[in-house]
């Protein structure tokens, strides 16, 4: 077992339901195949630096996990089929630091 | 007995002590690397604005020479700006 990243880029034009079912998914399908889910962060709506496949902005959704290979196999194989997403990518780390936010501040400020 | 600190003597003190004109100063190169050391900020993906200051204009990776950053943590700067690229952070 090891500690990952996985962040989520879903596409701009989807509504708030569709948005909770896709955080929904990427959440059982971490916990049904006996991974252990640390923490979801909901980076929001940020705008992108160059355009993505004719989009300017996404919705982030970052997700923190303790799993094995078999996890990750499943994560990767529904992300890249997933339509309503653009982009995917998913970082192992030695140790995780659930304490620094660095998007929190953005949110706050659009509020 | 007080020890000498040699670190600090060898160096001249006034850059006009200098043999010849032309021999460049050792002060002006003598910089340290901004991302070692302690209370050094963490480098990772997620921190663009710390990466934002290590990239050009026009999104190109800044060359060690310019901004003085150790090779160690260069190495480590380049692999956390191309995966802030990859999510169109930067």
């Amino acid at each position: 077992m090891s500690f990952y990243e996985h962040t989520i880029i879903a596409k701009q034009d989807l509504s708030t339901p569709e948005l909770n079912n896709i955080e929904k998914k990427y959440k059982e399908i971490i916990t049904d195949t006996d991974g252990k889910l640390i923490k979801v962060e909901k980076w929001g709506l940020l705008s992108f630096a160059k355009k993505i496949r004719s989009y300017n902005k996404g919705f982030y959704i970052h997700y923190k996990f303790e799993a094995e290979n078999k996890t990750l196999d499943e994560i990767k194989r529904n992300s890249i089929i997933d339509n309503s997403l653009l982009r995917h990518l998913t970082v192992k780390y030695k140790k995780l630091d659930t304490e620094t936010e660095y998007f929190k501040e953005n949110n706050e400020k659009k509020k | 007995m007080k020890r000498k600190n040699n670190k600090f003597n060898k160096r001249p003190q006034n850059p006009l002590n200098k043999l010849s004109l032309f021999q460049k100063s050792d002060s002006r190169f003598s910089k340290k690397c901004p991302l070692s050391g302690k209370e050094a900020p963490i480098i990772d993906y997620k921190n663009v604005k710390l990466l934002r200051r290590y990239v050009s204009d026009t999104n190109k990776i800044m060359p060690s020479r310019i901004t003085s950053v150790s090779q160690n943590k260069q190495r480590k700067l380049t692999s956390e700006i191309k995966k802030a690229k990859i999510l169109g952070l930067i």
